[in-house]
């Protein structure tokens, strides 16, 4: 019943769930105490219809739809007896002000279960799960990344400003180890121009961050963790829209829309982004330097001048949602496209590139169908797919070298010079392009047997068919050159038990993996002389299995625990090799594999009068085994061609990671948290620390707000955040005595933003004001790497629901 | 040329004076400065390079460190010494490719890789960890990328040169730029870089580019030069001889071709000091590379570069390139023979100035260890064309010299490092006229970490 509840809560709040019947009005409604002060995020529940509303900050809330008539109306909230009063519709829209008593008695248990938000009961399922709410950060000058870097055991880094190459790390493991998704689709059906770069906090209903043990629902081979991003899927009409602009002549827009014909449930949805930044911003440091005659090189303080970023993009739905046949039925198309100016490889060296770029896009179909209860109560079913192209081009053509003042650099002799590998980057120039065709299908069918028992089962499909080109190649070398098509199928098979009155729930999922990778090498056939296609393919197949459990020892602290065997399938250059770096293929190798353990608490949420705080902690441990890497070179291999990738050594990451959110009054914040681990691996009987790994972060963000203090019922929030990362080095660690070890550290960083946000009486119109990195404090994430300094934005943001 | 073999002759005598002199002890003080005696008769200095652990054992790509003690310590085997905790990190994001003066005073670095890739740093040696760098910041980036393969030239530590080498198939498309079947291959463009630079004033010295033409022959059968390193002056000081390493693709399908015919070794041969005009010689005495790895590969005596080659089918040559500045194919040194072997394959050499050279290699006979193939140490006599595994060195599987750099030449003393991946070693002196082989300081090793020479 309890869950029966939570969900239909969950659909009012999220999914907006309503239907369409003649002769019925909508009541918009505010709850208030007797002092005044409004009755926030309290359910209003009308038994007879079914139907529901949540109050907003304001205590303002709506039922749509409601048959004419007089109805029995419940309200319960944490801060409320429950209260019931009547009312009666007989227009269109009735309004209505209800004063309620407040609670004297708090029945903590009761007020727990009904108070729990979608975000609480995801973090208290079991899992190690992060729900970043992306509604504040939206209305704000906040990337999505930087949000998703404020996230306990996350880290982010980034090799440079707005657009630039993103790394993610959760818990110690990144690279491969993390996969990201879009509504539970592979991000790399989308590429490099619908990313978390790209996309704006504002088309992201939010994030979902699984540290080690990724459900059964995000099949892929994750082996340290996912990243789910939740696009805004909410039915109910609205328009947002915002603007911003700042530093760095860097502007962000974006649209975001929907509406829902009441009668037919039709339903039209539509989102566009554009972002843009020149990000020349300054930089210094022992590379930065202009080089004289004879070479002499003198340090200077530059600005990054080949570094432009922009993508834009949007996501276009029609179909029907809320009616008989569906919650959800869209159809729709994706398109992106994305240009990136690369000012540097890895690393910053006196030799900047000039002229560099990248371009991607994507143009993707894609189709939801979502229906609870299809035919019988229960049964859910959940479908998402897409299909289409990508493309992404990598262009370098200028000779030219180019200095850090952003003018062509001189050589020993004082005259201008081209380089000899004629392109920026050496290694020669090219105008690379790779062409994948992309489909991506996710089905989820669950069956609540009772409240008690669930089954879900869900199956992932993603292709990827890929062609690389170079217009700066020969026809015969790009007709000779291999092309590499993966085909990856997941599989797994989820039980839900929830028991002792919602005190204990369990999850227990199996994965089973295949992938087929398939090799199509042209060549010529000896005996007919003509043009053949070798194709290879090999499949590998494995199987992961794990558990949750969460188990409330008393009714505010909450044991959660969870395990995974987790894989992560060798990709297609590891398993066919890569014939630009002289890689070949190891149909052998084996996937990785990584058993993931968190064991973690949460305490809270706790009131002691109007203090409310929680805190929560997790240990883990990864192992990982079998890591895939390239071999040493040795006396035996250096002169050879070819190196395939190996199976190597094991792995470990141990750590803790541990929040506290603390809130005054509703009107003041504060979430601190801190995340620390040792990274480790042995190869061949010998562990050594993995380098160049921050592994000490924390982060503290606090939030005021003045309700009525420019104009009434307005609203002044202001922000300020605070981001630590503990000094790390690019080498193994060093000896006791050493010297020089200065050269290979990235020192320890703090920077600090500061944000004002101005809500408008109306509540339609936002401003808000961000300083990022107040003290202009030099940030690195990878070694001399220097990211933005001090920067100014500006945004409006401007917001009609129920229209 | 002539004026460094009389300094030998001269260091020979200083440093016997000197090992009577200086004494030693288990925790050695080096003296960093000079004996304030005027006449010159003090040990030199032996900076040990050590190369930590990256990902795998015997990477080397932890870091390259560096600890300075003087000769007379570095023979005493009761001085003990550990880089690895004490050292110097050189400034090299890879393993660093280091060089020192002919005095051991003064170390040379090229930063290798990473955002300081190409960086010219030289660095007073003053015993112990203290290096202090001296002179200005110069890069060879520009000019030859930033993981330079670079060598100092033996012309009195004036000159470093370092190379680069880009290649490009290059095809006939018969007309028809869209239609493959009719394309075909011509050759590939290989275009050098080679950039010479003024050590004692960190200035680039000079920068030429040309393109490395092999016979019509070689290059329709798909033949280039891929990689090149090692530069060497001959004894004129009038051409440089550069290291070569040749690659093959199909020309049927413009892709790489691992199993074709390994051609005789090759060099080529630049004006120097203008580095134009550049030529290919090619030997028929030896097969395969000559590019070397991280050590200088190629060395004068007596008026000729003797040079070894690598990946040879029958084993590794000692090469002699006459003063004509072409390959004296009459001058037959297989190590195979020599040794009565197989597989011989020359990983690192230094010759003293009396034509007796410390040859660090692998062969059939080499076990394989945790990083590779098990390496050994001959002693080679140039002129007599003779070579005999030192035995006075112990050897196991894991003891391996791929990433060998260094050799210290004292007179007729050539100055090493033994020790296994992750086990502590010693240093050995070999007297090369003698063949007598002295155990010196003992090396502390770190787990998964080696030794890679001195200087």
């Amino acid at each position: 019943m309890i869950r029966g509840i939570f969900l239909q809560i969950f659909c009012i709040f999220f999914l907006g769930l309503s239907t369409s019947i003649a002769q019925s009005g909508n009541l918009s409604g505010k709850l208030i105490f007797e002092d005044g002060q409004p009755v926030t995020f309290a359910t209003v529940y009308i038994h007879a219809v079914k139907k529901h509303g949540l109050s907003d900050e304001s205590g303002n809330y709506t039922i749509q739809d409601i048959p004419f008539g007089k109805h029995r109306v419940q309200v319960s909230s944490i801060e409320i007896e429950q209260n019931e009063f009547e009312v009666e519709i007989n227009t269109d829209s009735k309004t209505l002000t209800t004063t309620l008593k407040r609670s004297k008695d708090t029945n903590l248990d009761e007020v727990e279960v009904i108070g729990e938000s979608y975000k609480t009961e995801i973090e208290k399922s079991g899992f190690a799960v992060n729900v970043i709410d992306t509604k504040e950060a939206s209305l704000r000058n906040i990337q999505t990344n930087e949000l998703l870097n404020t996230t306990v055991g996350v880290k982010i880094r980034q090799n440079g400003g707005l657009g630039s190459e993103v790394n993610y790390s959760l818990n110690g493991l990144s690279g491969s180890a993390v996969r990201i998704f879009i509504d539970g689709i592979p991000i790399s059906a989308y590429g490099n121009s619908f990313n978390l770069n790209s996309i704006p906090p504002s088309m992201i209903k939010e994030i979902e961050v699984y540290k080690g043990v990724v459900p059964g629902h995000l099949a892929d081979d994750a082996l340290g963790g996912a990243i789910n991003i939740v696009l805004q899927n909410s039915t109910q009409s609205n328009l947002n829209a915002s603007i911003s602009y700042g530093s760095f002549n860097t502007l962000q827009a974006s649209v975001n829309g929907l509406y829902r014909f009441k009668d037919s449930g039709f339903t039209v949805k539509g989102s566009l982004f554009h972002n843009y930044s020149d990000n020349d911003y300054k930089v210094s440091g022992r590379s930065v330097v202009v080089t004289g005659l004879g070479g002499v090189q003198t340090p200077i303080e530059a600005r990054r001048f080949n570094d432009a970023y922009r993508s834009s993009g949007g996501i276009f739905q029609i179909g029907y949602t809320d009616v008989k046949w569906a919650d959800q039925f869209l159809i729709g198309f994706t398109g992106s496209s994305d240009y990136k100016e690369i000012q540097h490889g890895a690393f910053m060296t006196i030799m900047p590139y000039k002229d560099r770029f990248m371009e991607s896009d994507a143009k993707l179909g894609n189709l939801i169908y979502q229906k609870r209860d299809l035919f019988t109560k229960g049964l859910d079913i959940n479908i998402n797919a897409l299909y289409g192209k990508r493309n992404r081009m990598v262009s370098d053509t200028l000779a030219w070298a180019y200095a850090w003042n952003g003018e062509k650099a001189i050589d020993f002799r004082g005259n201008e010079y081209e380089y000899s590998w004629r392109s920026q980057q050496e290694g020669g120039p090219t105008l690379s392009r790779i062409n994948r065709d992309v489909a991506s299908a996710r089905t989820g069918l669950s069956y609540a047997i009772n409240d008690h028992h669930k089954v879900l089962v869900n199956h992932v499909f993603s292709s990827i068919d890929r062609v690389d080109t170079d217009a700066l190649r020969s026809v015969l070398e790009n007709t000779f050159r291999g092309t590499r098509d993966l085909r990856k199928n997941i599989l797994s098979l989820t039980y839900e038990l929830n028991a002792m009155d919602g005190r204990f729930s369990a999850n227990l999922f199996g994965k089973y993996y295949q992938q087929e990778t398939i090799n199509i090498d042209p060549d010529i056939d000896p005996e007919t002389n003509e043009l053949i296609d070798e194709v290879t393919s090999a499949t590998t197949k494995d199987e992961g299995y794990g558990f949750t459990v969460s188990y409330a020892l008393l009714p505010n602290v909450t044991l959660l625990t969870s395990a995974e065997k987790a894989v992560r399938l060798p990709n297609e250059s590891e398993v066919f090799g890569n014939d630009g770096d002289n890689v070949v293929a190891n149909p052998s190798i084996r996937p990785e594999l990584s058993n993931n353990f968190n064991l973690g608490f949460r305490f809270g949420r706790f009131n002691i009068e109007k203090h409310d705080f929680t805190v929560s902690t997790n240990l883990f441990t990864r192992n990982i085994k079998d890591r895939i890497g390239l071999p040493i070179e040795t006396s035996l291999n250096v002169n050879d061609e070819i190196i395939l990738y190996e199976n190597q050594g094991n792995g470990t990451s141990k750590g803790f990671d541990a929040q506290v959110d603390y809130t005054y009054n509703n009107n003041f914040g504060v979430n601190f948290n801190v995340s620390r681990f040792d990274l480790k691996i042995v190869n061949r009987g010998v562990e050594i620390d993995v380098p160049n790994t921050p592994f000490f972060t924390m982060n503290t963000s606090m939030r005021y707000s003045f309700k009525d203090l420019i104009q009434k019922s307005s609203r002044l929030n202001l922000f300020y955040t605070l981001y630590f990362t503990g000094e790390f080095s690019y080498l193994v660690p060093q000896g006791s005595n050493t010297v020089g070890d200065e050269f290979f550290k990235v020192p320890q960083q703090i920077a600090q933003d500061l944000g004002v946000s101005y809500v408008f009486p109306t509540d339609k119109l936002v401003m808000s004001f961000d300083i990022k990195n107040i003290f202009d404090k030099p940030v690195y994430d990878n070694l001399s790497v220097q990211k933005p300094g001090r920067a100014f934005y500006l945004k409006l943001n401007y917001r009609i629901n129920n229209y | 040329m002539k004026r460094n073999f009389i300094n030998y002759h001269k260091l020979t005598a200083l440093l016997l004076a000197g090992g009577l002199l200086v004494s030693c002890s288990d925790d050695p003080e080096p003296n960093p400065t000079p004996d304030p005696d005027p006449d010159p008769v003090e040990a030199r200095w032996i900076t040990v390079a050590a190369a930590r652990m990256g990902d795998n054992p015997g990477d080397g790509n932890g870091g390259t460190l560096i600890y300075s003690l003087n000769s007379d310590e570095a023979k005493d085997p009761t001085v003990s010494i550990a880089p690895f905790d004490n050292g110097f990190i050189v400034p090299s994001n890879r393993t660093a490719r280091l060089q020192s003066s002919e005095d051991g005073n003064t170390i040379f670095n090229i930063s290798y890789a990473g955002d300081t890739g190409g960086n010219y740093t030289k660095y007073s040696v003053e015993g112990g960890q203290t290096f202090t760098q001296e002179g200005t910041s110069v890069s060879i980036a520009p000019y030859v990328g930033s993981a330079p393969r670079w060598i100092k030239l033996f012309d009195g530590d004036q000159t470093g040169a370092a190379v680069y080498v880009d290649t490009e198939h290059q095809f006939d498309d018969n007309g028809t730029p869209d239609d493959a079947s009719d394309d075909t291959y011509i050759r590939t463009e290989a275009t050098m870089g080679v950039v010479t630079l003024d050590l004692v004033n960190s200035t680039i010295v000079e920068f030429q580019e040309s393109s490395i033409q092999l016979t019509e022959e070689e290059e329709s059968n798909g033949y280039y030069v891929s990689r090149i390193d090692m530069p060497t002056l001959n004894a004129a000081g009038d051409k440089l001889y550069i290291g070569a390493r040749l690659s093959k693709v199909d020309p049927a399908t413009g892709e790489s071709d691992g199993d074709g015919e390994i051609l005789g070794s090759k060099t080529i041969v630049l004006d120097y000091p203008s580095l134009l005009n550049p030529t290919v010689i090619s030997s028929t005495v030896g097969y395969g590379n000559t590019n070397g790895y991280r050590s200088i590969n190629a060395f004068e005596y007596n008026g000729s570069v003797y040079q070894a080659n690598q990946g040879d089918p029958n084993g590794s040559h000692i090469l002699k390139i006459g003063a004509n500045n072409q390959y004296d194919d009459s001058y037959v040194f297989s190590l195979d023979n020599a040794l009565g072997t197989d597989d011989a394959y020359i990983l690192a050499w230094r010759p003293a100035a009396n034509g007796k050279a410390v040859v660090a290699y692998r062969d059939a006979s080499s076990e394989t260890g945790v990083a590779g193939a098990q390496g050994f140490f001959a002693l080679v006599d140039l002129e007599a064309r003779t070579a005999q595994k030192i035995t006075d060195i112990p050897y196991e599987a894991d003891f391996y010299l791929f990433q060998y750099q260094g050799f210290a030449v004292h007179g007729n003393d050539i100055y090493l490092t033994q020790a296994p991946v992750g086990k502590n070693g010693n240093i050995y002196v070999v007297d090369t006229e003698t063949g007598n082989v002295t155990k010196g300081a003992e090396l502390v090793n770190v787990e998964g970490s080696h030794f890679i020479g001195v200087f």
